[in-house]
């Protein structure tokens, strides 16, 4: 689409776009003034949509219709695998199995077994749940920043692609869920840059390519908002304006777009940036003078990178961004709190377990898993998060454990603490246990080895990465760099964010240190000393790398980063 | 009549699992307005596919109003049944009266009802209105990429003899290729890999595709009756890399009496609904099927 004809819809979908938000938005307070109704109608939702679906027939839970206050009774809580093969001939049917309501595409997530997910992406959770989650969003930037529609150029929105898909099952679409191409109709997410070029499926599809291409297309403009989901994407933008100058200013100077003719030559834009340039030290404040306002998630470990966020956007207020996941909105951001949001209680049926509870445990005895309503938990405590969405998803233990921080008007208020069982996140690749033992398993075994005892932590620095030692019968240098390839390698192809992560240089590639056997034993066993020697177990995901030090006595070789 | 400006509806999805006159429990495939709707479409699918294959199509007529059922015939998609296996003659019509009385009760007696039969669901189609056993009433058929009368067109008296002899249970490969479905690669890699197909099926299958013919080219069957008059229609592409049209049109006017309509679509492919005539195809089957219940004496 050229220039013209995007920007032609950019002001035909100005006003209807700030509408849609606005009621959102305006629904969403109503809820949470309101939780108990909000709840009770999510789940009156749910056993309408499902109760005629083949699983809940031949499972007999379609009695909910009748007894809906039973809905725990009936339902077991489920596990992602729990579903897997309902989910293989939802595949098939394409809708009818779980829920009843068209699948119009898979949402691909990394599994925590490394295998991918597919989150059933449904017509009526489109049209229900997810569009208007977005909305309700983006209703608290515009209220809050209403110059984000002052023009064309005024945002640039990163938190969702449009990408041509190549992956299908059964002919669906399967894709993450950030990628909203193509549009499914006419409520679909309709922002009034949906059909710029920057944002379309004329960009690159790389991470280092789309980026370039809003960067050429956004430099000297009047850009005042900038969103993210996550905060590494705002850093990398910096990192490759650095990169890419000359390129940009030749793009810049001759009008063109990787050489391709793009706009008018602006030998005065480009000697301008090149000024800028030419600073070093330069902030995305001295690109975008304009710029005073940036979304992305910011709490948990993302909250780590605050720090770097205040060096290249200098007095730039952020905003958050909701916590959600692909399978499904948890908190919806109400103003410009970044420490905390409301539970989304019209997003979905919450249920809450205390985060003490050995949830997997309890799960694989087949007990009964006894949970609290929202309105039952208790501030200053954590819970495992178990959600039910309009997408035939039920009663799902979703791995995350979020901490209720107060309630207002009778809603908790929460953020996102960790994933159960997973010990770290930079940047949204969430590598869990599994995965790296699988990814340590494929190296040792290329090398003629079998794994052993690890340990695994993350090592901040720019850009992050993880720092892992393990035992083996011979360490040394060449085996350090052997297995540091051997691991990353496999674990970019066991996880696809890690991947996706390191290709576009927002995570360093990983540390692989060998120590001799009985090397981390010997550390586990003093770490048992010192705290509760019952209780004390071995865990190979560490808070931090405190243990490489330890371990190896020094930290040259794991600290600095090739 | 379609409401032509609103948003898209939030359509439905469901499987209905209906027990055939032996018990054998058959998938009937709907999607449905959430409201009451204004039409009804029962598709009868073709050798190779199911309904599994029809999750852009469902979705499309649920939105133009349109009741879209899809009975996964007995040994396809997720109905029970031996696959590659085509049971006689009387279960076959057993089974898809049980099938249409359902969608007639479902649907109320003043919601207009087309019948739409792709490739050699047409066949079935034509083989079950001419049938005296079948009763239900509907207001329109529809025969998409179908060759009619196929086996009496391509086998002789004394082949056609033999086939209806043939009690062997061997495999005979209908040699169906993606490409001639679709030029849409997605689509391609979808019908290659698809582990529900049915791409071949025995020799005593055959027979009974000959015996159904028999219904609606043979006007001495003891088993036929006249279809009522309604509106009949012919659909393919502009051409079709399975069928001889013109045959098959032929054996269409001499089964309608000549009073049939013939509509081309621009493609030359045989699945119209993985080609771009397909939204093109599903709004003229949902408005023929409104205008049928349209009562002008209001």
């Amino acid at each position: 689409m050229g220039s013209t004809q995007w920007q032609k819809h950019w002001r035909t979908r100005r006003v209807p776009f700030a509408e849609e938000c606005r009621r959102a938005g305006e629904a969403f307070l109503v809820d949470l003034k309101d939780p108990a109704t909000a709840q009770r109608r999510v789940l009156d939702d749910v056993i309408a949509l499902c109760a005629d679906s083949l699983h809940w027939k031949e499972r007999g839970h379609d009695v909910l219709t009748t007894a809906p206050d039973a809905f725990r009774d009936t339902l077991p809580v489920m596990r992602y695998d729990d579903f897997t093969e309902e989910i293989d001939r939802e595949i098939r049917t394409k809708g009818g199995t779980l829920s009843c309501s068209p699948v119009l595409r898979w949402l691909k997530t990394s599994g925590t077994t490394g295998v991918p997910k597919r989150v059933p992406y449904t017509l009526h959770w489109l049209l229900k749940y997810r569009i208007p989650a977005m909305r309700a969003m983006w209703g608290v930037y515009l209220e809050h920043h209403p110059e984000i529609l002052a023009h064309p150029y005024a945002a640039l929105d990163t938190q969702t692609v449009y990408e041509d898909v190549d992956d299908f099952l059964a002919g669906v679409p399967y894709q993450a869920i950030s990628n909203r191409h193509p549009k499914i109709n006419a409520r679909d997410w309709n922002p009034p840059w949906s059909a710029a070029p920057w944002f379309g499926t004329a960009a690159p599809s790389s991470h280092s390519g789309r980026m370039y291409h809003r960067i050429r297309h956004f430099l000297g403009e009047d850009l005042r908002f900038v969103s993210a989901i996550n905060p590494s994407t705002l850093i990398s933008l910096r990192d490759l304006i650095v990169e890419h100058g000359e390129d940009l200013v030749r793009d810049l100077a001759e009008g063109t777009l990787e050489g391709r003719p793009h706009t008018d030559p602006d030998p005065e834009r480009a000697r301008r940036f090149q000024a800028v340039l030419d600073r070093g030290e330069f902030t995305l404040k001295d690109v975008w003078p304009s710029l005073n306002t940036y979304s992305s998630w910011l709490s948990s470990s993302a909250k780590l990178y605050l720090p770097r966020l205040e060096a290249v956007l200098p007095g730039v207020s952020a905003m958050p961004f909701m916590s959600c996941g692909t399978e499904g909105v948890t908190t919806i951001p109400v103003d410009d709190s970044l420490d905390s949001q409301p539970l989304a209680v019209g997003q979905a049926f919450f249920e809450f377990v205390p985060a003490e509870t050995d949830l997997g445990a309890l799960l694989d005895a087949g007990e009964r898993v006894e949970t609290l309503l929202f309105d039952e938990v208790e501030e200053g405590r954590d819970y495992h998060l178990i959600m039910t969405q309009a997408n035939g998803l039920y009663r799902l233990w979703t791995g995350d454990v979020y901490h209720v921080d107060r309630f207002v008007d009778g809603t908790p208020w929460v953020h996102f603490v960790h994933r159960d069982g997973i010990f770290h996140s930079f940047t949204g690749e969430k590598i869990t246990e599994t995965q790296v033992t699988r990814a340590i398993e494929r190296a040792m075994t290329a090398a003629g080895r079998s794994v052993g005892l690890y340990l695994c932590g993350p090592r901040w620095s720019e850009p992050p990465y993880y720092v892992m030692v393990g035992e083996i019968s011979d360490p040394g240098e060449e085996q350090d760099r052997l297995l540091s390839e051997g691991v990353d390698r496999a674990l970019q192809d066991i996880n696809i964010e890690y991947a996706s992560k390191r290709t576009s240089g927002r995570l360093a590639p990983l540390t692989f240190t060998t120590v001799p056997h009985g090397g981390i034993a010997a550390y586990v066993e003093s770490r048992r000393q010192r705290g509760n020697t019952t209780q004390y177990k071995y865990k190979p995901f560490q808070q931090d790398t405190d243990f490489a030090a330890d371990i190896l006595g020094d930290t040259a070789s794991t600290g600095a980063h090739r | 009549m379609i409401e032509t400006k609103r948003p898209p509806q939030n359509v439905r999805r469901e499987i209905i699992t209906l027990s055939a006159d032996d018990g054998a429990r058959l998938a009937l495939h709907l999607w449905r307005p959430r409201r009451r709707p204004k039409g009804a479409v029962f598709y009868f699918h073709g050798l190779q596919s199911h309904a599994g294959w029809l999750w852009e199509v469902g979705p499309r007529f649920a939105d133009n109003d349109i009741a879209f059922f899809v009975l996964d015939r007995r040994g396809s998609g997720v109905s029970d049944g031996p696959r590659n296996e085509i049971p006689d003659v009387a279960t076959v019509i057993s089974d898809y009266t049980v099938a249409l009385t359902h969608v007639r009760e479902t649907i109320g007696d003043d919601v207009p009802l087309s019948l739409f039969g792709h490739c050699l669901g047409g066949s079935f189609l034509a083989a079950l209105v001419h049938h005296a056993d079948f009763t239900v009433r509907y207001e329109a058929a529809v025969y998409c990429s179908t060759w009619l009368g196929r086996l009496h067109s391509l086998l002789g008296e004394s082949e056609r003899a033999a086939l209806a002899a043939d009690t062997g249970t061997q495999l005979w490969d209908a040699g169906l290729r993606s490409e001639d479905f679709t030029a849409v690669p997605r689509y391609q890699r979808f019908i290659d890999d698809d582990d529900l197909a049915i791409r071949s099926i025995t020799r005593r299958s055959r027979g009974t595709l000959l015996e159904l013919e028999r219904l609606y080219v043979d006007p001495d069957h003891p088993d036929r009756s006249e279809p009522p008059r309604v509106p009949t229609v012919f659909v393919s592409g502009l051409t079709d890399p399975f069928l001889d049209l013109d045959d098959s049109r032929r054996v269409f006017d001499r089964m309608v009496t000549e009073r049939g309509t013939i509509i081309h679509f621009p493609t030359d492919r045989h699945y119209l609904f993985y080609t771009d005539v397909r939204d093109d195809l599903v709004d003229w089957a949902s408005t023929h099927t409104l205008l049928q219940g349209l009562d002008r004496d209001v």
